[in-house]
């Protein structure tokens, strides 16, 4: 079976100036999979996901998503072709209610008549029905992290980019947070490609992870491999630490 | 549907509203400077009201209402002039000019990011300059008035001799363009306004085009601007460059905002209840010290904008809660009292 | 032509170091404080009225003014800042762009009914004249004028990097929150920040009315200048500030020579609307 990848990305650069935040970084994501973004902190991944969903305009390399070049693209256009992300911070609508912000991404395939039944829908299956109308600015961090999610969700997505979402959750919340995103994942067949620092949630979604460090892409592979790779275990812990390893 | 549901505060606020709107000129006919107060009154609000939309939806410090307005009543008045164009088709066409106008400034300005504040200053700037431009503009312009003339018919070139009917079709404009506002409000473009005015980054990885939905925005508020240009130069009676007044615009933003930004009354309220305010602080101090009315009225938007930054509008809609709650326990106790029997 | 483009230039440069001092105090209030106060214009028109009041009163040169002026538009600044922009920092940003609008307005009617509308000017300067150089006249005025705003801005740069209290001043535009959290009392810098902006439109101001009279509605004009060179000049360099004061003086002299003297906004505005367009960071600016 032979399947395009869904997201192609292909020697990304991205430059501040003369700081190089990521250095032709090239991964692909298959369809349906759930790729796990790692490194330790400043590798780029953020600045990765800011590229890939038109937030950055990268200096060299190409995207591909969905067979289509969005290099230069902007975010609205590829959030109409089917990715959507969230925020590492919570960018929350401060003002809105919930059900108000989920509405907003909801209105990216739907009009007036029919969008309050994908909100209603989003809202139930990300579990927001308690405080649907209560104001964004009043919730709490496990709550707003439901609330990005189900903003991105309301787009219809067909892959979904989660920038560090598991963050500062505690143990029944993240726990949670992964159910979801597994069953996002097999029921409505939504690609994911996570950033995350909680190991737990890497090794025990992913298929497939990726390593970055200091803008370079030094690994990929599957859980098992990565967590035995020297080199990443380099990039998190040092040299003496494999050093030590290896004794 | 429930009758109850309808017999509630909210509405019947609305009616009473609406009731003295009407009323009005035909208790104060006699007084022509109650009338032109209330007509002042019906323009800021319809102002305000359309700030509403750049402003307090799409979260933009437009200054530039004055510049609208101006071009409107330019427009409307050049073309009565010249060419006896009557101002009903000439204030939609002044309509469009400033609509033009605003697209051209607006691309430029919304698709390089310009921030908040940058925005704020170039759009204050503008009035100055079409200020500058039409006093430069002999044929159009220049530095004495313009006179508009009263010709045959003054349901044709809109020149009437008492305000009633000025009143009356200001206050219909109010109407529809609250209605504009609670149209876009709820529709696609609103809650991409609302969401776009919180975070600009955030609402474009939800597949919103911000550029062109704030154009959008820009379009609205210009043309009912130069929409109301048109009739303003109709009520003067002539046209000068003075009415690129930026004291006007600035005033037409505060009221925005402490009307309640968002809220589709808030605007309109803030605008009735401070502009009457004023007129009233003219009327019996004006007469002495030139600008002490205009001392009195500044401290109090500041008080305002200091000491209730969201505006009154959010006053008012805990007010309405509140009352709405009393209003369903009375009629609960009744039903309970009925029953019991 | 190339005369009256010379000459243009000429005024025009002298013009462009007096609105770089204005520019200075915006500057060092937005840059520091990252407080937007729409109504600095009115302060320099303002501190021009105070000059003539003090310049009349007793018969002083304008130039001497900022001697009294100064310390009181301090004052007003310190009372400004407490009053209404103190309470504005937490708050959106739209309420702060509320105040001082009103703060415009009502400095616009207070000067309204101090002086009524008719334009103000003050009689004796001992720099009254014109030199001649090469053939150009350059008022005496506007020479000294524009030598002693360079020599402020000089010293402000010295202030600003070279000492201590000027340093601190500068460390004080960071995270308001995790300031204030470490115990710093952001308010009495602030407000000395605020202070000084405003003392040092009152030095603008006297040296403004050596050769020009004010009126109530001058606010717009000081206003759309000082915005247009601040935004030319970017934040955080004081050298770019006279180089953009001097572009737009250059600007805003030939629009005049060459159009109409009605025109003069037009050319500042359009400098203004490029940058923003085109360099929103400013010429020399870091943020």
């Amino acid at each position: 079976m032979d399947v395009e990848p869904i997201l192609k990305v292909t020697n990304l650069t991205k430059k501040f100036g003369n700081l190089v935040a990521v250095n032709r970084a090239s991964f692909e994501v298959n369809h349906g999979e759930i790729v796990g973004l790692i490194g330790p902190n400043g590798a780029g991944k953020t600045t990765l996901f800011n590229a890939i969903s038109g937030l950055y305009r990268p200096e060299e390399g190409t995207i591909f998503f969905k067979g289509m070049n969005i290099t230069n693209w902007l975010p609205h256009k590829i959030c109409k072709l089917g990715m959507s992300r969230t925020f590492q911070v919570t960018r929350a609508f401060t003002h809105m209610t919930v059900e108000d912000t989920v509405r907003v991404g909801a209105y990216n395939r739907f009009n007036e008549k029919n969008v309050q039944d994908k909100v209603d829908q989003v809202i139930k299956v990300c579990d927001l029905v308690d405080i649907r109308k209560r104001v964004c600015e009043d919730l709490g961090l496990a709550s707003l992290r439901k609330v990005e999610l189900a903003r991105a969700l309301a787009t219809e997505p067909v892959m979904l980019l989660l920038d560090e979402a598991g963050a500062g959750l505690n143990a029944t919340e993240l726990a949670a947070f992964m159910d979801l995103i597994k069953k996002l994942n097999q029921e409505s067949q939504i690609t994911f490609c996570v950033v995350e620092h909680v190991m737990q949630m890497v090794m025990g979604l992913c298929q497939q992870i990726v390593v970055l460090d200091s803008g370079e892409i030094i690994a990929s592979g599957t859980p098992n491999q990565i967590s035995n790779n020297v080199r990443v275990i380099e990039a998190y812990l040092g040299k003496r630490a494999v050093h030590a390893r290896n004794q | 549907m429930n009758v109850k549901n309808i017999f509630n505060p909210r509405n019947i606020l609305i009616l009473i509203g609406v009731g003295i709107a009407l009323a009005i000129p035909l208790m104060f006919n006699a007084s022509q400077y109650v009338m032109l107060l209330m007509t002042t009154v019906l323009l800021y609000a319809i102002l305000a009201s359309a700030w509403n939309i750049i402003g307090g939806m799409a979260g933009q410090l437009d200054l530039a209402a004055a510049a609208y307005l101006g071009l409107g009543a330019f427009t409307t008045g050049t073309l009565l002039i010249r060419w006896n164009i009557t101002p009903w088709v000439g204030m939609f066409l002044g309509g469009l000019v400033a609509t033009a106008l605003a697209m051209l400034i607006g691309f430029p300005l919304f698709g390089f990011k310009v921030k908040e504040l940058w925005y704020a200053l170039s759009s204050s700037a503008l009035v100055v300059v079409l200020q500058s431009l039409f006093m430069m503009w002999n044929e159009v312009g220049g530095p004495t008035e313009k006179y508009l003339p009263i010709g045959t018919s003054p349901w044709y070139s809109l020149r009437f001799n008492n305000y009633m009917p000025y009143y009356y079709i200001m206050l219909i404009i109010l109407v529809v363009v609250l209605l504009v506002n609670r149209w876009i409000r709820y529709s696609k473009l609103g809650y991409s306004l609302m969401a776009l005015g919180e975070d600009e980054d955030a609402v474009e990885v939800l597949g919103v085009n911000s550029q062109s939905s704030k154009l959008k925005a820009l379009a609205i508020y210009a043309f009912i601007c130069g929409v109301v240009g048109g009739i303003f130069a109709s009520i003067y009676g002539y046209v000068h460059p003075a009415f690129f007044d930026t004291s006007m615009s600035m005033e037409i933003t505060i009221l925005g905002i402490v009307g309640g930004m968002g809220f589709i009354y808030g605007p309109a309220l803030a605008a009735i209840i401070m502009v009457s305010f004023r007129e009233i602080l003219r009327a019996s101090l004006g007469s002495q010290l030139a600008g002490l009315y205009l001392a009195v009225y500044a401290i109090i938007l500041i008080v305002v904008a200091l000491y209730q930054p969201r505006g009154i509008a959010p006053l008012v809609e805990r007010g309405l809660k509140k009352a709405q709650t009393y209003f369903v326990e009375l009629t609960r106790g009744r039903r309970a009292d009925i029953k019991s029997h | 032509m190339l005369e009256t483009a010379t000459q243009g230039i000429i005024t025009g440069i002298l013009m462009g170091a007096i609105y770089a001092l204005i520019a200075l105090g915006l500057s060092i209030v937005f840059g520091i404080m990252n407080v937007t106060n729409f109504a600095h214009g009115d302060f320099v028109m303002l501190s021009m009225y105070l000059s003539f009041a003090v310049g009349s009163a007793l018969a002083w040169d304008a130039v001497a003014t900022p001697l009294i002026t100064a310390p009181l538009m301090f004052l007003f600044g310190i009372i400004t800042y407490y009053l209404l922009i103190d309470r504005t920092l937490r708050q959106m940003y739209v309420v702060q762009l509320a105040v001082t609008v009103g703060l415009q307005i009502l400095m616009r009617s207070v000067a309204l009914i101090i002086w009524q509308a008719q334009p103000r000017a003050l009689q004796y300067s001992f720099i009254q004249g014109n030199i001649q150089i090469a053939g150009f006249e350059i008022l005496t005025s506007r020479l000294f004028s524009a030598v002693v705003s360079l020599i402020f801005i000089a010293g402000m740069a010295y202030f600003m990097n070279k000492t201590w209290a000027g340093r601190a001043m500068r460390a004080a535009s960071d995270d308001l929150g995790a300031a204030s959290l470490m115990g710093v009392n952001y308010h009495k810098t602030y407000a000395l920040t605020f202070a000084i902006g405003s003392s040092i439109t009152a030095l603008a101001g006297g040296l403004v009315m050596s050769f020009q009279q004010t009126d109530p509605v001058g606010g717009i004009r000081f206003g759309l200048l000082s915005w247009a060179v601040l935004a030319l000049a970017g934040l955080g360099s004081l050298p770019g500030l006279i180089v953009a004061g001097i572009i737009v003086g250059v600007v805003e002299s030939l629009t005049v020579s060459f159009f109409d003297p009605r025109s003069r906004l037009l050319g500042v505005y359009a400098i203004f609307i490029l940058v923003l367009w085109l360099r929103p960071r400013g010429l020399f600016g870091r943020r």
